[in-house]
């Protein structure tokens, strides 16, 4: 924060209109490299691949060869994919299974492989299907691909949401201002209540006695830590996209406020969820077929949601954990969870937390031990540990869980609306932007518990 | 007006950023962190190897998190959002009741537990016959605090169960819990203050079956005292004051150290060290493997040997005025084997004095 941003700032600001796109590509290189310095050379391989075959759709579009560079683009994408982050997951199944001993191939994940391979796949189809020009400029396809603020954790930014941006961007006073208080707030979530919260799910990880407060307390956290963490990111890179010019798409909208798991999802890692459903969920037929394949296409769809998270069974199950509640809910519960606000969010709320206590740990014996503590099977009610961490992180969770609801943006939007806050409105965003940047300084020069969830991403 | 705030906040939040990227690269790299008592990171090499093998972009994370520019203020604005805004109990595992600051350790850790018995048990094995010897536990600040302050605790009677059944009829256990209380303890520090150790003292030197002073001159360090939990809390506790007892029987004292391999004479107040990185470490030079302390005013041939960590190095000059030589042993220097070679058990008595942390934390300490 305090070495790369402000040499890339300048830099980037000082670049002539025709060449930021180059600075932000090699700005994002740099930034790469910075935490995989072996997979640059990867990523400049995979985009030169795409943009050629980018290339390629467009001049033969509505021809085989057409068909032929994307099916290539979008196989190939996925293979390089698939050899870093599922080999060693397929291997292990299959030695299971079968009884032999195939090596593991023990490649290190390059971060982000995950969402720049979604992105590169939907560059090609959407190239494919027409609905945008194959970018010409290597360059800014490779400054599109690699984009340095999304690059890692998100949000899935498609081609068609910034080809615009990508060849003609205004850098404004109103949109820096609106980015720097975005990203404050992406920055807040994520370095004093992500990281807060994270502490809280290490404890419960270390604890030698696990109780059923603590597993309540663990599984609050461990959802809240997710939330936080994602979502701040996501801000981080929404306010640092306005900087640079860019409008990226939203990707959370206070999921937890949600009263089935339908609209959850809706709410939730949303560019994700519209990847799936633009580029998976439709090409099978969508819900446009008969309720048998209706039901195989969500289900494949949730298992590919549940496997992109990570190679594991355990996000393979998650995956199809809310692809059963999506079909319960709209074979069965879609207007029962109608009926009463209460209840639907008592609903969601448990349903959630037993999702994120399944997708945080990728040993299946532990998430049933977990899941089994919650309900007291085994384990004594709470002990002095538990109740100190209550104590202790109290206020955090709190924080937390008020901080994931709409409550704050409602309330400082209505203060705003009175005489005093259009008075203060403008003095007080100042202070909470300095207050957030001095506050997450102090945390992480404090050294705090600073865990990177997205590593298996 | 709304582009007038833009303006402003695009400037502060621009001045900050780059104001801190700018400070950070000027400012010389810090050697030593007085407050954590550590070595700061310095900036890593930067070769093809390291940058490939990712060692220097990681030590550079490091190096940049510990030469931060007002580190310690940035330190201080942690521990009061902690506390004050998300009203954490601890803040770096320190916690703050009633005034004095103390870590958190309310877990036994039993393979400490049973690795300090271990090397308690290979010295009675190995160097004593018919010694009179006596083992007490230093407790903690955390015995006076945690419980009563609703912090987690340490089951002190199981802890202190393990030693006695440990060493049932090898040793005279005696309890110093009623003769030391919290106020007994510097505030900023793990330490105890040995202005308030002559009953602790009195009623070891009755089990040991000497007589030791009572009476002596209270003195104390000019340079305030921050010890080691002010460091680690970053919070801005009041100081503590380093006071020390002496008398003409301390001012006597021969102390001699043998970590070099010779015997180097020593004062047993080192006030210099007072204005140094640890000023506790005044009180016989800090931690030291082996010292001797000869008191030419005592002549009753009585020889005491003391194995201890550092509550010991503020003991042992009061302890020593009823010995006419007392040897300070650390087995977290010198190996339990190798004390034979250069202790003489012959007649003497022996007196085990460990804290309750280093006891809940020895494995890896104290040497085989």
């Amino acid at each position: 924060m305090f070495y790369f941003l402000p040499i890339f700032l300048i830099v980037y600001l000082l670049a002539p209109r025709g060449m930021k796109n180059g600075a932000l590509f090699l700005g994002s290189l740099f930034f790469y490299a910075w935490g995989e310095p072996k997979y640059v050379l990867l990523m400049i391989a995979e985009i030169a691949v795409i943009y050629l075959l980018g290339l390629v759709v467009e001049k033969y579009r509505g021809k085989p060869l057409a068909k032929a560079a994307a099916a290539l683009a979008i196989v190939g994408s996925l293979c390089v994919l698939g050899v870093y982050k599922y080999a060693d997951f397929f291997i292990g199944g299959v030695n299971h299974i079968v009884g032999v001993e195939w090596k593991p191939l023990q490649l290190a994940l390059p971060i982000g492989i995950s969402f720049y391979t979604f992105q590169m796949i939907s560059y090609v189809v959407d190239v494919y299907r027409g609905t945008v020009k194959a970018q010409k400029n290597p360059i800014s396809l490779g400054a599109y691909v690699a984009m340095f603020p999304q690059l890692i954790a998100g949000p899935i930014v498609r081609y068609q949401d910034i080809e615009i941006g990508l060849r003609e961007r205004k850098l404004s006073v109103d949109k820096t201002a609106k980015g720097i208080t975005r990203f404050a707030v992406g920055l807040g979530k994520k370095v004093i209540l992500a990281n807060s919260l994270g502490e809280i799910v290490a404890l419960y990880g270390a604890a030698e006695e696990k109780t059923v407060l603590l597993s309540w307390i663990y599984a609050f956290a461990v959802s809240l830590q997710l939330y936080f963490d994602f979502s701040g990111y996501s801000d981080m890179a929404i306010g640092l996209g306005h900087i640079l010019g860019f409008t990226f798409p939203e990707n959370f909208d206070h999921p937890f406020e949600s009263r089935s798991v339908t609209e959850f999802w809706r709410r939730w890692h949303m560019t994700l969820g519209t990847w799936f459903r633009d580029y998976l969920y439709i090409p099978m037929g969508g819900n446009r077929v008969g309720a048998a394949r209706h039901i195989l296409n969500i289900l494949v769809v949730w298992m590919a949601t549940g496997l992109w998270h990570g190679a594991s069974m355990n996000f393979v199950l998650w995956g199809l954990y809310f692809g059963i509640l999506l079909l319960v809910e709209k074979y069965f519960l879609a207007g029962l969870l109608k009926k009463s606000k209460v209840i639907s969010h008592i609903y969601l709320s448990f349903l959630v937390l037993i999702s994120f206590v399944l997708f945080s740990d990728t040993s299946l014996s532990n998430v049933g031990t977990a899941i089994a503590n919650l309900f007291g099977i085994g384990v004594k009610g709470a002990n002095a540990a538990g109740l100190y961490c209550l104590r202790n992180y109290g206020g955090v969770l709190l924080a937390a869980l008020v901080g994931a609801t709409s409550l704050p943006k409602l309330a400082v939007t209505r203060f705003f609306e009175t005489n005093l806050g259009k008075l203060l409105s403008g003095a007080l965003e100042i202070l909470f932007v300095l207050a957030i940047f001095v506050t997450c300084t102090a945390f992480l020069v404090n050294g705090s518990y600073n865990p990177f969830l997205y590593f298996r991403f | 007006m709304k582009n007038k705030k833009n303006v402003i906040l695009i400037s502060l939040a621009g001045l900050y950023i780059f104001g801190l990227f700018l400070w950070c690269v000027l400012k010389p790299a810090d050697e030593f962190s007085l407050t954590e008592r550590r070595k700061l990171a310095q900036k890593p090499e930067l070769t093809m190897e390291t940058v490939l093998n990712g060692s220097f972009t990681s030590k550079f994370d490091t190096y940049s998190a510990d030469q931060f520019p007002l580190r310690e203020t940035f330190r201080t604005v942690n521990s009061f959002v902690s506390l004050y805004v998300l009203q954490r109990g601890d803040v770096n595992d320190i916690y703050v009741a009633k005034g004095y600051a103390s870590k958190l350790e309310p877990e036994i850790h039993q393979d400490s537990v049973d690795w300090g018995l271990n090397r308690l048990q290979f010295i009675l094995d190995k160097y004593v016959t018919d010694n009179k010897v006596v083992f007490a536990m230093v407790p903690d600040k955390n015995y006076y605090l945690a419980k009563q302050n609703g912090y987690p605790y340490l089951d002190y009677a199981s802890f202190a169960q393990a030693f006695e059944k440990g060493l049932a009829g090898r040793t005279q256990i005696v309890d110093l819990t009623d003769t030391v209380t919290l106020n007994d303890y510097y505030r900023t520090d793990t330490h105890w203050s040995q202005d308030k150790l002559v009953p602790a003292v009195d009623k070891l030197g009755e089990a040991l079956g000497v007589s030791v002073d009572k009476s002596y001159e209270t003195r104390q360090a000019e340079a305030p005292f921050y010890g080691v939990y002010y460091g680690q809390s970053a919070l801005p506790l009041p100081a503590d004051t380093i006071k020390y007892l002496t008398n003409d029987k301390v001012n006597g004292f021969k102390v001699t150290c043998f970590d070099t391999g010779k015997g180097v004479e020593m004062p047993v107040y080192d006030l210099e060290k007072t204005t140094d990185k640890d000023p506790y470490e005044m009180f016989l030079g800090g931690p030291k493997a082996l010292i001797t302390i000869e008191n030419p005013a005592a002549d009753n041939g009585r020889h005491l040997i003391l194995f201890r960590d550092s509550f010991g190095s503020s003991l042992a000059p009061l302890l020593a005025t009823g010995y006419e030589k007392v040897t300070l042993v650390d087995i977290r220097y010198l190996s339990p084997a190798m004390v034979g070679r250069m202790v003489d058990f012959e007649g003497a008595d022996v007196l085990f004095l460990y804290s309750v942390s280093v006891l809940n934390n020895c494995t890896g300490q104290f040497i085989k």
